[in-house]
């Protein structure tokens, strides 16, 4: 039993300190940012929503402006980037920065969010 | 009306009327259907609308940021979104529904209306709308059609008859122009037979009267002349005949009706084996009984061979006549109780008493059987009891 008991203990630690680790990232290398320039993730994770439907087509897009921050690779309309400067590019390696992305984008899904009326 | 003229007239109506109905079903079916897919289109329209309200109350959720997106949904019809690979976001569907390529569809009594999103606010690039379809407007096109359908099968119905009467018309004509001669001629002719065989009669009767050959042989033909006559009139007056049944003796009937026939019989040298059972009764009509009677009898004399034999038997439950003729070939048989036909082609004879025997035969239920073999004779048997 004990010899169970163990190996489960170390999976659910393992992977609840994996997701604390990202959120931790997240927080550190793009919401802390944010936050602080008062960039709206709301109105940014809908604009790529609006303009590429899938989560999938989202974070392809979004790592492609991340490698290379430019207006013509983003979904922003060009007032956007009046009011808030063009981000720097990130010295992440691709993988985390992938999986970062896939945290934000989990993070603001609206899928969560629907309810309908009984 | 005849009853030939009946049947003509019956049979053309069924053709003409079933025609003019498959022609009306298949129109009414093509048209059905067509105006059936314009009140689907109808209602493809109005989900189409219903389908742009969802857009917008959907666009404007898109632009809320609060915590909780509540889609929006209706009692009477039900929708869905989905991202651009077609998988399901939102809906009111009790479960997840997946879309295909097509834009509208039905499904059991539901018509489907699938719009694209564009831009896909809140992800969705699909919008999937369904309500039931009004099968009213259909019931109602249906029921015009069969109103129409009836209302032109009564109309064709009358012009059929109208029409059937004009074609039979001239049919009816030469029938009746056919009638009247064999009317006529049968009446011409009644006279000069009763006569020679008056005459014949009284020629016999005389005390120094010596049959001679030369008058044997126009008593047969007068005779023969005589029946043919009986067969004529028969024929002619059928459809018009009221039968007299009563309780008849057969067997006294046939004793006659041979000693009639024996001149004939004489001549082809046939030799005659008759079995009879006494008091033998049927209800039938007389003049139907001689017709039988004389028809089977001289049948087999007139195809018999010189120096043949007949068979004739009479009991409770049948009559046989059998010959030592000519016979039929086997595919006569089944043509032989048609009017007209005859079983030998050389023999003399008009061919009708085969008919006439089988009209009474079909009148009162009973049963012919005709067995033969060619060239060595035929027994006709008719039963009246199994």
């Amino acid at each position: 039993m004990g010899k169970l008991i163990l190996p489960l203990l170390l999976l659910v630690t393992g992977l609840t300190a994996t997701t604390i680790d990202d959120e931790n990232i997240l927080q550190k290398e793009c919401l802390r940012c944010h936050k602080a320039q008062q960039i709206p993730d709301d109105l940014i994770y809908r604009r790529y929503l609006m303009v590429y439907s899938t989560s999938n087509r989202m974070e392809k897009a979004i790592f492609s402006y991340m490698k290379n921050p430019d207006k013509k690779n983003s979904v922003m309309h060009h007032p956007f980037f009046f009011k808030f400067p063009m981000k720097e590019k990130l010295d992440l390696n691709d993988k985390v920065l992938k999986k970062m992305i896939k945290k934000y984008l989990l993070t603001f899904d609206v899928k969560n969010k629907f309810t309908t009326l009984p | 009306m005849l009853k030939s003229e009946k049947k003509s007239l019956i049979r053309f109506l069924l053709i003409y009327l079933s025609s003019t109905f498959f022609l009306f079903a298949l129109a009414g079916f093509m048209f059905y259907n067509y105006e059936k897919e314009h009140l689907l289109d109808k209602q493809k329209d109005i989900l189409s609308h219903k389908a742009q309200k969802i857009k917008t109350e959907i666009r404007a959720l898109h632009n809320t940021f609060d915590e909780d997106l509540t889609y929006p949904s209706y009692p009477s019809w039900k929708s869905a979104i989905y991202d651009l690979d077609k998988h399901y976001i939102m809906g009111t569907f009790k479960e997840k529904k997946s879309i295909g390529e097509a834009d509208s569809f039905t499904e059991g009594n539901r018509l489907f209306h699938i719009g694209s999103v564009e831009p896909h606010y809140l992800g969705a690039a699909y919008l999937l709308v369904t309500q039931e379809i009004d099968t009213v407007p259909m019931w109602e096109l249906k029921k015009s059609i069969y109103i129409f359908m009836i209302l032109a099968g009564i109309i064709f119905s009358i012009l059929g008859i109208f029409l059937g009467r004009l074609f039979i018309e001239p049919m009816r004509d030469s029938m009746e122009k056919m009638n009247r001669f064999i009317e006529d001629t049968t009446h011409e002719l009644n006279m000069p037979i009763s006569t020679i065989l008056n005459n014949i009669e009284i020629l016999e009767s005389s005390d120094d009267f010596v049959k001679r050959e030369e008058l044997n042989r126009i008593e047969i033909a007068s005779k023969t002349l005589s029946r043919i006559y009986d067969d004529l009139t028969y024929l002619n007056f059928n459809h018009k005949y009221h039968r007299n049944i009563k309780h008849v003796n057969v067997s006294k009937f046939l004793q006659e009706r041979l000693v009639y026939f024996s001149a004939m019989a004489e001549v082809k040298r046939l030799k005659v084996n008759v079995e009879i059972e006494d008091d033998t009764y049927l209800d039938i009509d007389k003049n139907d009984l001689i017709r039988v009677i004389d028809n089977l009898i001289s049948n087999a004399i007139k195809y018999n061979v010189v120096g043949g034999s007949i068979e004739i038997s009479l009991s409770e439950k049948s009559l046989k006549v059998s010959d030592t003729g000519v016979g039929i070939s086997k595919q006569d048989i089944d043509l032989i109780s048609q009017r007209f036909k005859r079983a030998n082609q050389s023999e003399g004879g008009f061919g009708i008493g085969l008919d006439i025997v089988n009209q009474v035969v079909n009148y009162y239920g009973y049963v012919l059987d005709i067995r033969s073999k060619f060239e060595e004779g035929t027994t006709m048997e008719i039963r009246w009891e199994n």
